[in-house]
């Protein structure tokens, strides 16, 4: 049997009190109310270390990158204390066979009662051999790892919704882990990073209440996901008002205008960067002078520039938006009634009406 | 073919063949094969790159000012550096220049990734190559405490301090879940660091985890986050604004004083533990002079962290540019990215095909199709590969060629280029850790010169990063503070058909971006990446990349752990999802 | 049906010169919808582009606040009109009901539609009468008033249901239309833009063509939807 997180506190020499004390900590860092102290203490009493499998797709690393950052809880700690990250390609400290073999006793060992975290996405074009680990495609090692799961977490745009190596023309066809394994529920973490508070906050709230957290429609932990970037923009004010900056670096831009016209996506993007921020909250994008560029949404890289904010129609072409298509088709049809009107006004002033109804409809 | 000279190497795949796939603690996917002789030591050495994306294709038709977007995303370990590559090549194609102070952050901000990157690797990435966490249960933390005082006067360092560390070790070792330390190769006789130095370096380890997130707030400061700060093509996106109205929101004393406290605690954190683990580990293992490659011949640099906005030039770039070739240190060539005859990419051994595959292209001709195709010595299937057949294609990654010579890049090429060139800053801390650690100046080329040239890198970026806010601040203080150049922000106001190119010096080395821009879109976009130079397969000439050199006659002391290859593939720092994009 | 049919018989023996066709509430809903989707548009545009920024404190400075507010009021009445507009039709006269019944399946309508067709590139010299809309007519106003309409309103309230949030009412009625466009409602925005610039020139053709007829086609048009009277003039 596997000691617990509170058996080992124990024989670190730690008393019951400062254990109490640790878990309020922890309430409190999760912004939980005093109610939920003594579920975190039984849950850490109880339980062994959850074993968590990492596993990375196509994909970047700054969702690895971004975790590491985590300011509360530490990422030590996290490490350490709240999980065992048992596979992670890019922090182990075991390679080759001696590191797959890993996957191999988790998922054995932990049948159905360990996490796996996915970053970035299966391609499947070409068998899959875009991206090749172990000499095998990564879509059967998520699959396998997938099986045996208890949970599934999507970190990231890449594994969410696909993010850069889907974007037109996908050439890989990498395709969101959702799409893969669609016989159970995929918690999506979506963001291009998320930020590190939010994802260490989303695995610590399962591991401390033992369930999934409650998902919106697309699902996505509604904690996080349910309001958009601009719903709680500090900006906000100078939306309503029309206050806008026009060019970067301009009066409006020192005033801290609203960045709706630089092509801002706030206003369709749904995450916590305007509320919980990024980097133990120093800043988000718009904070610091740019526009979100929705990094946390479905296909954000198709929508045309991150500069407009009329997006482009990706069925039009690429360089297509609303108003171009607009505005081209009016002013052919503008054209077209100015020569039809022409046309009908000689018709009519030849005034060749002397032939009668066709004959119709009997 | 079994044996085949090249370089000074004599390959020979003869012996027992062995595979590390995945190889870890790098960034992406990375396989390495080897033949080993009757010693252990290696005698032919094959690295692949196994992932693609395709970034180069989906840039096609894109507005050029998002380019920096969607290159950012080539890697979330070295963020940034590709932005900066690109907000630079549409600068360089549209004749746009930025103002000084736009300059200045954008240095700041390269600079703060070169610290944390390095920081990151040789904590995070590299470091279990040379410390058994294991064996720091066996520490007495009075003489690590010892150890720790005598290296520096960082305050971290008391018996209590140690024991409370070991204490957390010892419960998270007795616990039986391992979780990162799983079967790592504890107890291999490669390890040399007795216990009490490896109790000190976990505890580092945990320290710089608990640090690099602060170092990264001067990204977040500017560019609004990290991982993927914001970037602006003509400069930067945060306006400064110190005291007229809503400067509150903008850059203002506030937030200056944020990253200069930042970087004063960089610098301390450098000198005061990174540096010194550096030095005490290099003393350990002093005569482990494997893994050199080819970095006593072949290296380039392009240069970067330019003193004046705008001048790419030599007299204006802090940090070395040239290439150095068949090992001839006393001549250092310049480096023309413009110049079709001297950067060139192949793909005879890469999975892409090119009309004729035994030439190079110059990436402004550049073209990414992918052909994945196995040579006819390959064991297993085309999804369950065995071994590898290094003669055909083998590998996500390009081969670039300076004037036909496979080159290193990174720290070490930097500071062998800057050493040779006389430039104080990179000789002087080369020549004194050679004297503390009493070793010859060829003992740089090896794996543990490139560990060291990247701590002294990280040093020498983390003290740049004060003299540059200085700069901030004496042009703020002259009434300076745009930040942005928007003339040419309008792709009315751009020509029809425009070339350029923007380089920096990422973490791992010389990084250029190649734009082509045709009716305001983006024609052709090609990146040639550090871990493209190192992590380079064979050419058509059948000369071997860095990796696969730096592999080249290391023994290995059990052939089934593969310590030293990952040792000497980490001092690389080797980023695979840059290298193949 | 907009066939030939008794009244056509009698109007063509000189029997019926006028005959009442769009009663009040018709001719109400007619231009209070009209005046609604002026207003949707207008305010629509400049919310999309935004007029030059204004100086000022956000206390009294409301420019762009107002216009999505109007534009949210007007979308309102746009969905109570069309409720009414069907209440209308189930309840009203034949005419009432065309507007949301092209007969598709009967070959005469079709003939109509490519008479008038006819007509309209000047192939034959006078068009049939219809006491209501004509095929062609009938078929614009169907795909643009009917479907086009409803697709407004379902992206429009798809749009307002993230205003007023997820677990919403507006959000459980049509946050699935966001979904339907992939989940990014960045492309609902850009597809709800696209219907204002199709309603534009369809409304632009619509009211061409009804003061063409009025001069052409010897029957009246545009009095029609003011005074409910049909008026033929031969
Ligand atoms: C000055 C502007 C307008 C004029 C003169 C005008 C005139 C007319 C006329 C004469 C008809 C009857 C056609 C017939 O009898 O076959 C009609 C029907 C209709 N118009 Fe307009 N219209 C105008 C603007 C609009 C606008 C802006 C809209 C909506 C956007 C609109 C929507 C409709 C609809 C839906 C019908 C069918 C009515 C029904 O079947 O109940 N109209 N219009
Ligand atoms: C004829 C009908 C309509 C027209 C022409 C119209 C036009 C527009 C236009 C042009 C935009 C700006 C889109 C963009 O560039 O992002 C817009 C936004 C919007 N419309 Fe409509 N609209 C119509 C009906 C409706 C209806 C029925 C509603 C329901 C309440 C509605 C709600 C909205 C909302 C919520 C937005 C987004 C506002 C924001 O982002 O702040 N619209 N509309
Ligand atoms: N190779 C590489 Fe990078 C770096 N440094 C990029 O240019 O790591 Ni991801
Ligand atoms: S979601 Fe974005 S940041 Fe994360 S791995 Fe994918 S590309 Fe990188
Ligand atoms: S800056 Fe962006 S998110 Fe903030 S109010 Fe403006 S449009 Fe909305
Ligand atoms: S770009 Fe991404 S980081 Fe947040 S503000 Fe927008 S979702
Ligand atoms: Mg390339």
């Amino acid at each position: 049997m596997n000691e617990t997180f509170y058996d080992v506190l124990r024989r670190q020499g730690i008393t019951r009190r400062s254990f109490m004390k640790f878990c309020s900590l922890m309430a409190a860092s999760m912004g939980l109310g005093a109610g939920a102290v003594p579920k975190i203490a039984h849950a850490l009493e109880t339980k062994p270390r959850t074993p968590v499998l990492w596993i990375h797709g196509l994909e970047c690393t700054c969702c690895t990158e971004s975790f590491i950052r985590s300011a509360h809880p530490l990422a030590k700690d996290v490490l350490l204390s709240m999980l065992s990250l048992d596979y992670d390609d890019t922090l182990m400290a075991a390679a080759g066979h001696q590191a797959e073999s890993i996957l191999d006793t988790i998922r054995e060992k932990y049948k159905g009662n360990y996490i796996l975290a996915v970053e970035g996405n299966p391609p499947l074009g070409e068998e899959g051999m875009y991206a090749i680990q172990g000499g095998r495609p990564f879509v059967d090692k998520l699959r396998e790892c997938a099986a045996d799961a208890k949970h599934i977490i999507a970190w990231g745009s890449c594994a969410s919704w696909g993010c850069v190596q889907a974007a037109r023309p996908n050439p890989t066809q990498a395709t969101p882990v959702h799409k893969v394994i669609t016989d159970r529920p995929v918690i999506k973490v979506p963001g291009c990073p998320p930020i590190a508070e939010v994802m260490t906050a989303v695995i610590t709230y399962m591991l401390t209440f033992d369930r999934a957290p409650e998902l919106d429609r697309m699902g996505r932990p509604k904690m996080f996901y349910s309001q958009r970037i601009h719903d709680k923009c500090y900006r906000r004010p100078h939306f309503d008002a029309g206050q806008y900056v026009e060019a970067w670096d301009d009066e409006g831009a020192r005033k801290g205008y609203c960045l709706y016209k630089m092509g801002c996506k706030g206003p369709t993007t749904y995450n916590a960067c305007s509320t919980t921020r990024w980097n133990e909250g120093v800043s988000f994008p718009i904070q610091s002078g740019h526009g979100c560029l929705g990094c946390s949404e479905h296909d954000f890289w198709d929508q045309g520039s991150f500069y407009n904010r009329v997006a482009n129609l990706s069925q039009f072409g690429v360089e297509a938006n609303a108003d171009t298509i607009g505005m081209t088709i009016a002013a052919g049809v503008g054209a077209g009634i100015a020569a039809h009107a022409a046309v009908s006004a000689v018709v009519r002033y030849r005034g060749k009406t002397g032939i009668d109804v066709p004959e119709h409809g009997e | 073919m079994t044996r085949h000279e090249t370089q000074g190497f004599t390959l020979d795949d003869t012996g027992r063949r062995i595979v590390v796939d995945p190889v870890t603690r790098i960034e992406g996917y990375m396989r390495v094969e080897v033949n080993v002789d009757e010693n252990n030591v290696i005698r032919n050495a094959v690295s692949t790159g196994t992932l693609w994306r395709g970034l180069e294709v989906i840039l096609k038709g894109r507005d050029p000012r998002d380019a920096w977007a969607f290159t950012q995303r080539i890697c979330g370990v070295c963020t940034g550096t590709h932005a900066l590559a690109s907000v630079r090549a549409v600068e360089n194609a549209l004749g746009i220049t930025i103002p000084d102070n736009a300059n200045i952050i954008r240095n700041l901000m390269q600079l703060c990734l070169q610290v944390h990157d390095h920081l990151v690797h040789f904590y995070h990435l590299h470091a279990l190559d040379w410390v058994d966490v294991v064996s720091a249960l066996d520490a007495d933390p009075r003489t690590t405490s010892e150890l720790a005082q005598s290296l520096s006067d960082w305050p971290l360092s008391s018996p209590g301090y140690f024991r409370d560390i070991q204490n957390r070790l010892k419960a998270f070792v007795a616990s039986g879940q391992l979780g990162l330390f799983t079967n790592g190769y504890w107890g291999n006789p490669a390890y040399r660091l007795p216990a009490d130095a490896n109790l000190m370096a976990v505890a580092h380890y945990l320290e710089a985890l608990d640090f690099q997130k602060e170092i990264v707030k001067i990204h977040t400061v500017f560019g609004g986050k990290n991982p993927h700060p914001n970037w602006l093509v003509g400069g930067v996106p945060c306006a400064i604004n110190l005291d007229g109205v809503g400067a509150v929101g903008a850059v203002n004393m506030e937030r200056l004083n944020l990253v200069k406290s930042i970087i004063e605690r960089t610098i301390e954190f450098v000198d005061k533990v990174y540096i010194p683990d550096l030095t005490a580990i290099a003393g350990f293992y002093r005569d482990w002079q494997y893994g050199g490659g080819i970095s006593s011949q072949c290296l380039l640099a392009y240069g970067d962290i330019p003193v004046r906005a705008n001048d790419y030039g030599p007299d204006s770039l802090l940090m070395p540019h040239g290439a150095i070739i068949n090992g001839d240190l006393s001549t250092v060539h310049d480096v023309d990215l413009s110049d079709p005859e001297q950067i060139q990419e192949f793909v005879s051994h890469s999975w892409y095909t090119y009309p004729d595959e035994t030439r190079g292209l110059h990436p402004w001709d550049g073209l990414t199709e992918p052909d994945f195709q196995l040579g006819p010595n390959t064991k297993g299937t085309r999804t369950k590969i065995e071994q590898i057949d290094e003669n055909a294609k083998y590998s996500w990654i390009k081969s670039p060629r300076w004037r036909g010579h496979p080159m290193e890049v990174g720290p070490l090429a930097r500071f062998v280029i800057g050493h040779v060139r006389g430039n104080p800053e990179f000789k002087e801390p080369v020549d004194r850790l050679l004297r503390t650690l009493d070793l010859p100046l060829e003992a740089i080329f090896s794996t543990l010169g490139r560990t060291a040239a990247r701590g002294l890198e990280a040093s020498w970026a983390a003290h740049k990063m004060a003299w540059f806010f200085d700069r901030l601040i004496s042009n703020l203080k002259a009434g300076d503070t745009a930040t942005a150049n928007t003339e040419r922000w309008d792709p009315a106001t751009w020509p029809d058909d425009v070339k350029g190119y923007g380089f920096t010096e990422a973490p791992r080395g010389a990084l250029g971006h190649w734009i082509h821009i045709r009716d305001r879109k983006i024609e052709n976009y090609q990146a040639v990446v550090p871990t493209t130079w190192n992590g380079s397969p064979r050419d058509p000439q059948g000369q071997i990349g860095p990796f696969e050199a730096a592999l080249m006659n290391t023994p290995l002391a059990k052939a089934d752990e593969p310590l030293e290859i990952l040792r000497t593939l980490h001092s690389f720092d080797p980023c695979l999802a840059c290298s193949s994009h | 049906m907009a066939t030939i049919d008794d009244f056509e018989i009698a109007r063509r023996s000189r029997m019926v010169k006028a005959l009442y066709i769009y009663r009040p509430m018709n001719r109400l809903w007619h231009w209070v919808n009209a005046a609604t989707i002026l207003v949707l548009m207008i305010t629509g545009f400049f919310m999309g582009r935004p007029f030059p920024s204004v100086e000022g404190d956000t206390s009294v400075l409301y420019v762009m606040g107002w216009l999505r507010y109007i534009h949210f009021v007007a979308g309102w009445i746009l969905l109570v009109g069309f409720v009414l507009r069907v209440y209308l039709a189930l309840s009203g006269n034949r005419y009432a009901r065309e507007l949301f019944l092209p007969d598709v399946l009967s070959r005469e309508w079709w003939k109509g539609l490519f008479t008038e067709l006819a007509w309209y590139m000047f192939l034959i010299k006078e068009p049939p009468k219809y006491a209501g809309h004509n095929p062609l007519a009938q078929f614009l106003m169907f795909c643009f008033f009917v479907v086009g309409l409803l697709v407004m309103l379902l992206t429009g309230f798809a749009l307002f249901s993230e205003a007023v949030g997820q677990g919403s009412w507006a959000d459980h009625l049509f946050g699935w239309v966001i979904e339907l466009f992939g989940g990014n409602s960045l492309a609902v925005h850009a597809w709800h833009r696209l219907g204002m610039w199709c309603l534009i020139f369809i409304i632009l053709a619509h009211i061409y063509t009804a003061v063409r007829e009025d001069i052409m086609s010897r029957q009246s048009m545009v009095s029609t939807m003011i005074s409910g009277w049909r008026m033929f003039k031969d």
